[in-house]
């Protein structure tokens, strides 16, 4: 017996749409925010903690922080971190041109602290194609925080 | 090479070399070499100039910053049907400014036992742009001098001169967040010159003028270490008697460290003094200082 689509397309359309809404809700969607993808507010954390033990065991760049409070700056870059990644926080830190002014950072030194953040996204366990979506927003720092 | 090329280039390395004299080193002795990024220092070009394989890039060879100075030195192989080349050389980069390279291309005609030796003399400058931080392309001029030490073949087909020289204007840009959330890469050169197969069958044919040719390259950073891409070299062909095909590359580079460097590519240069379809392999070892 043959289906005469055109008759029953009234109630075929509801059962297809309520087919493809249910199918829908079974699928995960996709990460709301760089913030969500990274891992929110713990792998933030995490992230922070390994950044700060990066720059502890780098020559390159750890004389830059001599007069750092390490508490305050682990305080003010999760905070910076979930914020830029579109995350639940306020930055109440200082502008990255405030605390670099006067600094005088060159190419090499910043090249340095970014080595060192990606060892602690690997050291974190953030995939390599977040890691690269973070890289890119903070990378549009660089010119308020080199050659101040 | 004529002596005014040799005191022009000797003058613009003595200059790069004060200007990119180590200011760091006094106040960070650990600040003194290799400022930048894994694989930015790019490979080395069978010309000796950075780059990629085929072609030279815009980025400036060595991990040497601003304030730094660097080198490398490399060994290539290139194998196809009827032809084997190999490469030898080096380059310095200053602050990531300038670079000068060095190259001694050994070409041997399988069938015949012929050996075609060339050196390769180069300085590139970076005269815009960063090729990472920055929205606007880095954007790079060089110059590649090649002048045939075994003169023989280029004159038996043709060729106008056994020197001859190469100006290019390359412009590249990466984007750490590109295709498929990878670090990609792009590079477009303009190359001016009347180079015959890279120079090996000398320099200008029938037509007296020089040639515009074009060139590019696409690479993604699959990890932090380990680049793909691929290269397309337009020639400039200016022998008739002997067609000359525009040159491809895909390639791997492995970056494991700021020291090392290895690229293994299949190559296909296409037709080569009347061989056709001349395809094989490339391998390259870079190690820099």
């Amino acid at each position: 017996m043959s289906v005469n689509l055109t008759k029953h397309r009234l109630i075929l359309m509801p059962v297809l749409a309520l087919a493809l809404l249910t199918a829908c809700s079974n699928t995960p969607s996709p990460p709301a925010t760089l913030y969500d993808e990274l891992g929110g507010q713990a792998v933030i954390t995490e992230l922070a903690d390994n950044f700060i033990m990066e720059i502890a065991y780098d020559e390159r760049v750890l004389p830059r922080f001599a007069d750092s409070s390490v508490d305050r700056f682990r305080e003010k870059i999760i905070e910076h971190f979930c914020w830029i990644a579109d995350g639940p926080c306020i930055y109440t830190g200082d502008s990255m041109v405030q605390v670099h002014a006067g600094m005088q950072i060159n190419s090499a030194e910043f090249n340095a602290v970014v080595e060192d953040l990606i060892a602690a996204m690997d050291k974190t366990g953030i995939a390599l194609g977040t890691q690269n979506k973070l890289l890119d927003r903070l990378a549009r720092l660089r010119p308020e925080i080199m050659g101040i | 090479m004529t002596a005014q090329h040799y005191s022009a280039l000797l003058t613009t390395a003595a200059t790069a070399l004060v200007l990119g004299s180590n200011v760091l080193a006094a106040d960070n002795p650990a600040l003194a070499r290799q400022g930048k990024i894994l694989g930015t220092s790019a490979v080395s070009s069978i010309s000796g100039a950075g780059g990629g394989g085929l072609i030279p890039w815009a980025t400036i060879g060595s991990y040497a910053d601003v304030g730094q100075r660097g080198g490398s030195v490399f060994r290539t192989r290139v194998d196809v049907d009827d032809y084997q080349l190999d490469v030898m050389g080096g380059l310095l980069g200053f602050g990531n400014r300038v670079e000068v390279s060095y190259a001694r291309q050994d070409f041997q005609i399988k069938a015949a036992s012929l050996r075609v030796q060339q050196d390769k003399v180069g300085i590139k400058v970076r005269v815009l742009g960063d090729i990472i931080f920055e929205q606007a392309p880095q954007i790079s001029v060089g110059m590649e001098r090649g002048s045939l030490r075994d003169k023989g073949l280029a004159r038996a087909v043709g060729a106008k001169h056994t020197a001859g020289t190469d100006y290019t204007v390359s412009a590249a840009k990466v984007w750490l967040n590109g295709i498929g959330n990878r670090t990609t890469l792009l590079n477009i050169n303009m190359r001016y010159g009347e180079a015959n197969q890279f120079g090996i069958l000398g320099y200008g044919g029938d037509d007296p003028d020089g040639k515009w040719t074009g060139e590019i390259a696409a690479s993604v950073f699959l990890t932090r270490g380990l680049v793909a891409g691929v290269e397309y070299r337009q020639k400039p062909d200016n022998l008739s008697a002997l067609r000359e095909d525009n040159a491809r590359d895909i390639f791997l580079a492995w970056f494991p460290n700021k020291y090392t460097s290895l690229t293994a590519a299949w190559v296909d240069l296409g037709e080569i003094a009347g061989a056709r379809n001349q395809r094989g392999w490339y391998l390259s070892a870079q190690l820099g200082f």
